[in-house]
């Protein structure tokens, strides 16, 4: 058994691939047309290269209340490693993206927070 | 850096963005609800939001107009109505260019044959198990 997959609800596909992709710079893996929607993953080319990320649409009612709710209390959905986020910083917020926890230490981690543009707060962390 | 309670009241602002009935709410008065001018608001709920606020409202119509379009009896043009539009000509042509069918197109080609009340048409519920158990449509 191995973990291959994790998701993420978006509350658009199309955005979703534009932000994951050009700002952060993750690379599409597959979109797939289901529906309405998409089958839509991306994946780090720092690797691991067949760890996906599933852009998952938040159509559900369910899924929309838990990413809206989640939202408004500033918790992140999850969290990506860098090596240097102070640099990962600078670049992210040159490309104009919003940070609602600038780097700051905690601990034995180094943990910033930034809006994905499609309803969630990402984490990132430098260990 | 955006802080806690500036991100609470964008969530806010969302909220009222797409509350799509009895006509759509001027920009500048959901601006002023949550007591920003509305340049600033634009660019803020842009960066954070990834769209300006006109075209969430707008999304948020037209997902309200899928809805109403899969799960009611209703006419084209109360439906329109319904979210706001004043002309059905500008609705039609605006749910054709985002959606890719006409209004009444998309209704013929997605309504379930059978429509159990009260529930949401799978087309429009898409999951992790929907998806990952095959074609939802």
């Amino acid at each position: 058994m191995r973990i291959k997959l994790n998701s993420i609800f978006v509350d658009n596909q199309d955005k979703a691939r534009k932000f994951y992709t050009e700002v952060l710079g993750f690379k599409v893996s597959k979109d797939i047309p289901v529906g309405e929607f998409k089958w839509l993953t991306v994946v780090s080319p720092e690797g691991p290269d067949d760890l996906e990320l599933v852009l998952e649409p938040n159509a559900n009612p369910a899924a929309k209340a838990f990413q809206e709710s989640i939202l408004e209390q500033g918790i992140p959905i999850t969290a990506f490693e860098v090596d240097d986020i102070q640099a990962e910083y600078r670049r992210l917020k040159d490309l104009g993206v919003v940070f609602t926890m600038n780097p700051t230490q905690t601990g034995p981690v180094t943990v910033a927070v930034f809006s994905d543009t499609c309803g969630n707060l990402i984490q990132l962390y430098q260990g | 850096m955006l802080h806690r309670d500036v991100l609470v009241r964008l969530c806010q602002a969302r909220d009222f963005l797409r509350e799509a009935d009895e006509g759509a709410r001027p920009v500048h008065h959901v601006a002023r609800d949550i007591g920003m001018s509305t340049y600033h608001f634009i660019r803020l709920f842009k960066a954070v939001f990834g769209e300006t606020p006109k075209q969430c409202q707008l999304r948020a119509r037209l997902d309200r107009a899928k809805v109403l379009l899969l799960t009611t009896e209703s006419s084209v043009t109360d439906i329109c109505m319904e979210i706001g539009f004043s002309s059905l000509g500008s609705f039609s042509s605006v749910f054709s260019r985002r959606v890719g069918l006409s209004p009444s197109a998309y209704r013929a080609a997605t309504r379930p044959k059978a429509q159990v009340a009260g529930e949401i048409p799978r087309q429009l519920v898409p999951g992790c198990l929907s998806l990952m158990s095959g074609s939802p449509g």
